[in-house]
């Protein structure tokens, strides 16, 4: 069948690879995106016990990005955007994340091609809660984006988180997702049982005063200062591409802004896979609080695509 | 066709005095329903109010209201809000005082 695309302009600030999954614009709803929940199927309709209350995430909604003094800031295209929001609570950086410290948005499909290259793209920003004066930037802990994946052997979770602060102090570097060399005791905080390690870094894993966690490792040459403006009110959207490799289950190559980092070499941890998802394929997004304050990160628009892998 | 949202804004989440759900960014609905369940209630009722502001931020109480005297569910309705709500919870505060309570918010443009 011969057919001809016009691909809406929005397009344009994207490179996406040849099956374009989806094309999330958040002036048209939440495109499947929601908050991240535990799975109710025990007693009572209760959850899994266990280290951390997963109940309690902050909610995700859709925003106009309005504030106090500027009013409505609007979204790169149109007025709405997917906003992550965290509750005002932390608890210290080396500590278990406080329930409520997070705030996530996932969306649920699956493997419908053979493996090759996924990538992920959005144009995003972040400010925290204004809710006092100065300059909330180092109150922010970390914002990043994962793809849960599961093929017909393994279950993995490859992704970048950018980590902002340390208890106050400012550190800006990107960091992976990886877990090799930790067990999944160490990994759920001292519980053995159905969580495997590398699963949900952005909540499990120990965390190191240095900014590493056992789930998180440094992007060679990865810090960047972002563009956070000079006003909590002012947000100024950036761009954020990953690349990953389903045949190699390996990392490609991530771009930051106007960096690309070259990402080859590098792999997620692989662990055997669960039960009922094979060809699971779930884009997820965090952001998580530093101290006492609401953050915030806004979402634009996302773009998800799958292309042949790269030649040998 | 219109839009519509449930978000669940807190889950049996046991509460004493005063409370607030979190600040939530509804400006693309048109009518909002807070749904509230009271799994347990003892030591007094429950009383929830809407609340608009024009930042999620400073809060001020819209008008409307429901109550609970008990384990049970009740709605606050609102419609021309703006921008922001977040549902406001008065529940018993003395050391006897319990309330479990579950909030879902419904948005339909």
């Amino acid at each position: 069948m011969n057919y001809t695309i016009a691909f809406p302009p929005g397009l344009s600030r994207f490179q996406p690879l040849p099956t374009i999954l989806c094309y999330d614009d958040f002036d048209r709803g939440t495109n499947g995106w929601l908050d991240l929940k535990p799975n109710y199927r025990f007693e009572g309709f209760e959850p899994r016990k266990g280290p951390l209350d997963l109940t309690r995430w902050g909610p995700t909604m859709l925003s106009s990005a309005t504030f106090a003094f500027p009013g409505t800031h609007g979204s790169m295209d149109g007025t709405y955007s997917l906003k992550l929001a965290t509750r005002p609570v932390a608890n210290p950086y080396e500590d278990i994340p406080a329930p409520g410290s997070l705030g996530h948005a996932i969306k649920r499909m699956a493997m419908h091609q053979p493996p090759g290259l996924l990538r992920f793209e959005m144009w995003y920003t972040y400010t925290p809660e204004q809710d006092r004066i100065g300059l909330g930037e180092k109150d922010i802990r970390a914002f990043g984006f994962l793809f849960d994946l599961q093929d017909g052997q393994y279950r993995y979770m490859p992704g970048v988180r950018y980590l902002n602060s340390v208890d106050g102090e400012l550190v800006q570097r990107w960091q992976y997702c990886n877990a090799d060399g930790v067990t999944d005791a160490e990994w759920e905080y001292g519980m053995e049982g159905w969580c495997k390690r590398g699963i949900d870094p952005q909540w499990f894993g120990r965390r190191y005063a240095d900014g590493h966690t056992d789930g998180f490792k440094d992007v060679p040459d990865g810090a960047q200062h972002l563009c956070y403006n000079e006003s909590d009110d002012k947000i100024n959207w950036m761009y954020l591409r990953l690349t990953v490799d389903l045949e190699k289950r390996a990392y490609v190559e991530m771009q930051s802004g106007n960096r690309v980092f070259d990402l080859r070499g590098l792999g997620p941890t692989l662990v055997p896979g669960y039960a009922n998802i094979e060809g699971l394929l779930n884009p997820m997004l965090w952001v998580e609080t530093d101290t006492d304050r609401r953050v915030f990160l806004y979402v634009d628009s996302i773009v998800i695509s799958m292309g042949p892998g790269e030649k040998a | 066709m219109r839009s519509f949202q449930t978000t669940v804004l807190e889950r049996k989440t046991g509460i004493h005095g005063a409370f607030a759900t979190e600040p939530f960014e509804a400006g693309w609905a048109a009518e909002a329903i807070y749904f509230v369940e009271a799994h347990e209630l003892a030591g007094g009722p429950l009383h929830a109010r809407a609340q608009i502001s024009p930042d999620g931020i400073r809060w001020i109480d819209e008008g409307s209201a429901c109550d609970l005297a008990g384990p049970g569910q009740a709605f606050v309705r609102v419609a021309h809000f703006g921008g922001w709500l977040r549902l406001a919870l008065d529940a018993p505060d003395d050391s006897a005082g319990t309330a479990l309570v579950t909030v879902h918010l419904a948005l339909k443009s």
